[in-house]
């Protein structure tokens, strides 16, 4: 039972000691990263993190680490599938680091020499290529300069003059010189403008696309290049041509001048390029191999050096003895020691060591870490408590009385039994399949919070068909089952008034709400009504339930004060304001009759005529019963005097308990810090104030609430706090009791929507008779089911969501919950691994 | 109406610009550089700059570690966050941020034209171009002899054609030529980005004039102390003094007299803004260089162009400042590398 650990408080922690044997501390850290259960503390915190003991195997590991991700880098780049067996490889030891680093390091050379012969190759052959694509390009430029008038649209303008004029002087192509290349394609343009520039307009460019993408052979990258020829006289302008061509890192090429050279080339080109796609094959192959080695295996490497470097990290945070052994600090939760000490054997037999390593709790005034163990269950609702604020230590934690409030709230303002359906039929699927999702972690981040929150959606789909059974509503349409107790006449609009003889059968309707208010014209004034109060009432005792689950705070806590002086007063304000109203509720539904329902008094009037302090016989109101004007004089007063009293009695009594102690040492803060320096030096305390002390300190450790020291005492600061939490206390009381009829609210708006996507699509489509009813009714159904399921489930799924997200942070919370605490983040490989924490 | 223009601001022109550059400008702080400059070896620098904004820019270079590594990673990291910020601007910041790019290209032909003219080759060249100021043109630079074959043959269509119509000449190029084509450019630039900067106006104008006017006079003074003892004849030198700084018209026109340091000193003392960086100032160990002092001014500018909101100035001095940082972390790196500790702590601190 106490090793199940309860949801209701975190569990208890305490701040452990243990003293590993540097032999044995890698292993033993080892243990307890598979383990997961304890926190270590920086017990260095002022020192760098490269003057730190291991940070030379750190950098060690961040070096393998490199190497394998450029190992993962390369496998991936084949598209070759990483193996991934689930498999999770304890840490090895240190010793066999450097056998991995050996490893890896081969691999990774083996790998680079791969590679760069691929890329020697590879520019070979793109070299080759590009001498082909000129061949053949150049051969095209060559014959069509016979025939001068067919030039296609893609010769520039400049150029295509130019040569007109080359043409018209009789000058033939083969008396000049000529320059031959490939140049990417974003270049050419300006090529071309600094060429004409440069050479002012004394040569003849010619280019034209080559069609096949070619690769880069150090990048990868498919790339478009161009292949241009530059016609030229003399040889300084070949000189600046040539400077140009490599400022633009264009590849030039040596072309022969007569077409017969340029076929026996051509043909050279073409077997070399044969010769050397199989060479590049054979490399391809033998990465390939390699590749598929390390694919296997790449996982369980990767996983291996991560662990070994959370380790080292972890080890790194330890306290180096100088008598060879290590200090580490930790919190861990209390129940759990046993398995830590169990986890430490282990790891100093593996490491085999000879001494055993030590674990001692300490004693601290510390604020320990919060620690909620949660399952699959209780984590998505655990999870809503903690985005508002992780608990204090050992505060009540909302989150078991969440799994019930929270759906049904939601269900209050989302009521509808087909809506209801779906979303439990949808958390199901979830629920169902959730071992397939839990193994292929879903990268959607919109569909991982869903399934995160499966439970709840689960829980608040059934809580919804129920509500949706009580408001008797299914798609907006309510279903007769137990038989409606009213006799309606067949009139055209139909009201419902029970006062008419022969309407009302004189039973309810056994469960919920009778069908036949769905077609009654007063059906929203009756429901409204209904709800509205239901709304109150549903608040009221959440908020009551707030206020007890303070109550077990302060026991817990043993803080008196704040229980008489504080809750108590809370506790009468809230029941005598809003606890009466609801009373009065309750006793005018099970009291007043039908029949007396003209002459019924409002309750509002009621509540407001209570605090003007007005007898409603003096206005000639029926009182809701004999006595009300003295209940509600008594009410009155004690409400009034709640208020000095939650104000002034909690700083009034610690004014006093200062002064007392200022009678004894000039200051509160002095006293304390002598008491502890002497008990540090003579490990007790004489004999006089003994009990003083011992109360001190006993406040000290139970309160706990985060101061470490008492402070010394500020009369104005705590008042000003008293005044801000009375006010805010009275306020909230009306504020949050009508926040609640919210619940009304939204469960109003969820009803006449869905009223009205029925009347308005689905009736249309039913109300047409013959086939082309039939045929509409098919097609308005896939427009009824879709909006159904955007506005109805998914929009107004959300409001109401939200909305009972902030009843439970606002007005339930506030009531007792700090939320100050931080969360307990233990030092363990899963989270590592999947790579979540560094 | 304000609230109005801010919204318009935010909406259409480069709110969500401005917000990643604010985030990009959070950079290493007191205590870093403090922990940096207690490093022994360059791993140790890398593995503290691991837990600073710079992250894991170096996780996959190999050990050793040499600062020209760093430099290179450093270097790169700046130019993937500034294209990829240019890559989402348009219109008005479009044109800003190309003004921020002019001055690395002019750096870049400077450089260019000066490596060809002592024989270098173009490959040396190349990697020591600031990869923000290249462009097409740029590497064939080299053909060109005179100025006036610079221009018609190369520049006349990259965006530095307008800078350059002063400085066309049929002189061939030499030493001194280039120095003058840069001073040449430079001006023309920085009058150009100031006046582009009044004519946008608004709170951009209050930040970058104050800025681009630093900038202007920092590089009339220093033309002046560089010119002494030189060919330079004092008429040329006063041409090349941008024209819309402080200094502008009185002080400038004081400088162009000036024959030696004192007499520099004696007409920046005039103004405010820059006599203290003259004070204390001076070539004795411990003394910081006028150089240092007007780098720490620039800085102090940058940073306070932060303080106001939906302006471009942000993503100039976010580069300038990126700049600073890289340059105070190659010299830490340096006086490591080099085991010149005396000196570790000469770096310019950004506040």
């Amino acid at each position: 039972m106490f090793k199940m650990g309860s949801l209701f408080r975190s569990e208890e922690m305490c701040l452990a000691q243990l003293y590993l044997q540097s032999e044995a501390a890698f292993a033993c850290v080892s243990e307890l990263g598979e383990l997961g259960l304890a926190q270590f503390r920086d017990l260095n915190p002022d020192v760098n993190a490269f003057q730190r003991k291991f940070v030379n195997e750190v950098r060690r590991c961040d070096d393998m680490e490199r190497k394998l991700r450029f190992l993962e880098k390369e496998v991936k780049k084949d598209n070759l599938a990483i193996d991934d067996t689930g498999e999770n490889p304890p840490a090895p030891l240190p010793r066999e680091m450097i056998d991995m680093e050996n490893k890896f390091d081969k691999l990774e050379t083996e790998m680079k020499s791969v590679n760069s012969n691929q890329e020697a190759l590879k520019k070979n052959f793109l070299e080759l290529t590009e001498l082909k694509h000129i061949l053949r390009k150049t051969q095209q430029f060559f014959e069509q300069t016979h025939v001068p008038q067919q030039y296609d649209d893609e010769t520039p303008l400049i150029a295509s003059e130019f040569s007109r004029s080359f043409n018209r002087f009789g000058v033939h192509f083969f008396y000049y010189r000529f320059v031959a290349g490939v140049l990417m394609r974003d270049k050419i343009s300006a090529f071309e403008r600094v060429i004409w520039r440069a050479c002012r307009g004394n040569v003849f460019l010619r280019y034209t696309e080559i069609e096949a993408e070619l690769e880069d052979p150090h990048t990868g990258d498919k790339v478009n290049k161009y292949v241009f020829i530059v016609f030229f006289q003399g040889d300084q302008l070949k000189s600046r041509i040539k400077k140009i061509c490599t400022g633009f890192r264009a590849t030039l090429y040596p072309c022969p001048e007569t077409p017969q050279e340029r076929r026996e080339i051509a043909l050279g080109v073409m077997t070399r390029i044969e010769d050397l796609q199989t060479v590049l094959n054979q490399t391809a192959d033998h990465r390939r191999m390699v590749l598929s080695q390390v694919a296997l295996n790449i996982r369980v490497w990767l996983i291996k050096v991560r662990k070994i470097k959370a380790i080292y990290h972890t080890l790194n945070l330890f306290n180096v003895n100088a008598e060879k052994c290590l200090i580490a600090e930790c919190w861990c939760p209390v129940v759990d020691i046993d398995r830590i000490q169990l986890a430490l054997r282990r790891g100093t037999e593996l490491s085999g060591s000879s001494v055993p390593s030590i674990m001692q709790q300490m004693q601290t005034k510390e604020n320990p870490p919060t620690y909620n163990q949660t399952d699959k269950f209780t984590s998505g609702f655990q999870a809503i408590i903690d985005a508002f604020g992780v608990s204090n230590y050992r505060e009540v934690n909302p989150a078991p009385f969440t799994i019930i409030t929270f759906p049904f709230l939601f269900a209050v303002m989302f009521g509808d039994m087909g809506h209801g359906l779906l979303m439990f039929l949808f958390a199901l699927y979830l629920v169902l399949k959730e071992n397939r999702y839990m193994k292929h972690k879903p990268e959607d981040e919109i569909f991982k919070m869903m399934f995160d929150g499966r439970y709840l959606i689960l829980l608040m789909g059934l809580f919804s068909i129920y509500t949706g059974f009580l408001y008797n509503e299914c798609f907006s349409r309510s279903i007769n089952i137990f038989g409606t107790s009213w006799n309606f006449l067949m009139e055209f609009r139909l009201t419902l008034d029970p006062n008419k003889p022969g309407v009302f059968r004189g039973y309810p309707y056994f469960y919920g709400i009778d069908p036949i208010w769905q077609s009654a014209e007063n059906k929203i004034t009756v429901q409204n009504s209904y709800k509205m109060k239901n709304a109150v009432l549903m608040g009221f005792a959440q908020m009551i339930f707030g206020l007890s689950l303070a109550f077990c705070n302060r026991r817990h806590f043993k803080d008196k004060l704040t229980l008489y002086c504080e809750l108590l007063p809370q506790l009468l304000f809230l029941c005598a304001l809003i606890g009466y109203l609801c009373m009065c509720i309750l006793y005018k539904w099970s009291v007043w009759t039908v029949a007396q329902s003209n002459t019924a008094p409002s309750l509002l009037i009621g509540l407001i005529d209570m605090y003007m302090l007005t007898d409603p016989k003096s206005n000639n109101r029926v009182p809701l019963y004999t006595g009300q004007y003295q209940v509600q004089i008594f009410l009155v007063i004690v409400t009034v005097l709640c208020v000095p009293w939650m104000f002034l009695s909690k700083p009034y009594i610690l004014y006093k308990r200062s002064n007392n102690t200022q009678d004894d040492i000039c200051c509160f803060s002095l006293y304390d810090r002598l008491i502890t320096q002497s008990m540090m030096e003579a490990g007790g305390l004489d004999s006089q104030s003994d009990d003083d002390v011992a109360i001190l300190h006993h406040e000290n450790n139970d309160a706990n609430y985060g101061k470490q020291e008492p402070e010394s005492f500020d009369m104005s600061e705590v008042i000003i706090y008293q005044a801000i939490h009375t006010i805010e206390f009275c306020l909230s009381c009306i504020s949050h009791t009508a926040s609640y009829l919210r619940l009304w609210a939204l469960s109003l708006a969820h009803s006449e929507l869905s009223e009205v996507l029925w009347s308005m699509v689905m009736h249309t489509g039913l109300a047409t008779s013959g086939t082309s009813g039939a045929i509409l009714s098919f097609f308005v159904f896939w427009f009824f089911s879709s909006l159904t399921v955007s506005i109805l489930l998914v929009m107004e799924g959300l409001s109401a969501f939200l909305h009972a997200i902030r009843l439970h942070w606002v007005e339930f919370q506030s009531k007792f919950y700090k939320g100050e605490g931080y969360i307990f983040s233990p030092f363990s490989f899963t989270l590592i691994v999947e790579g979540k924490v560094e | 109406l304000n609230f109005v223009f801010f919204i318009y601001f935010a909406v259409n022109t480069s709110g969500f610009l401005e917000g990643l550059v604010r985030g990009f400008k959070n950079g290493l702080s007191k205590e870093d550089y403090r922990h940096l400059t207690q490093c022994d070896t360059l791993e140790d620098l890398k593995l503290h700059l691991q837990g600073t904004g710079y992250g894991h820019f170096l996780a996959n270079e190999p050990s050793p570690l040499t600062v020209s590594v760093i430099d290179e990673k450093l270097r790169e990291k700046l130019v993937i966050e500034f294209e990829y910020i240019r890559n989402h601007a348009y219109k008005d910041l479009a044109t800003f941020l190309d003004f921020i790019k002019y001055s690395y290209m002019i750096d870049n032909i400077i450089l260019l034209i000066t490596g060809t003219l002592h024989q270098r080759q173009l490959s040396e060249l190349l990697p020591k171009c600031h990869p923000l100021g290249i462009f097409d043109q740029m590497e064939t630079v080299t053909i060109a002899s005179t100025t006036a074959d610079l221009y018609n043959a190369i520049l006349v269509d990259s965006p530095l054609a307008p800078f350059f119509k002063e400085c066309i000449s049929e002189e061939d190029l030499n030493e001194m030529n280039i120095e003058i084509i840069r001073n040449t450019l430079y001006k023309a630039y920085l009058e150009a980005f100031y006046d582009w900067c009044q004519q946008k106006g608004g709170a951009t104008a209050d930040v970058m004039c104050e800025i681009l006017a630093f900038e202007a006079d920092r590089r009339s003074i220093i033309i002046t102390i560089n010119s002494f003892g030189t060919e330079l004849t004092k008429e040329d030198r006063a041409k090349l003094y941008p024209r819309r700084g402080k200094l502008y018209p009185d002080g400038l026109l004081e400088l162009s007299k000036a024959d030696e340091y004192e007499a520099v000193k004696r007409v920046s003392e005039l103004y405010a803004e820059y006599k203290p960086l003259f004070d204390g100032t001076g070539n004795n160990p411990g003394d910081k260089t006028l150089e240092d002092k007007f780098f720490e001014h620039e800085v102090t500018l940058n940073v306070n162009s932060f303080m106001q909101q939906f302006q471009y100035g942000v993503f100039y001095s976010y580069v300038k400042l990126k700049e600073q940082e890289c340059r105070n972390i190659i010299w830490i790196a340096e006086c490591i590398a080099q085991r010149h500790r005396a000196k570790i702590d000469s770096y310019i601190p950004i506040m």
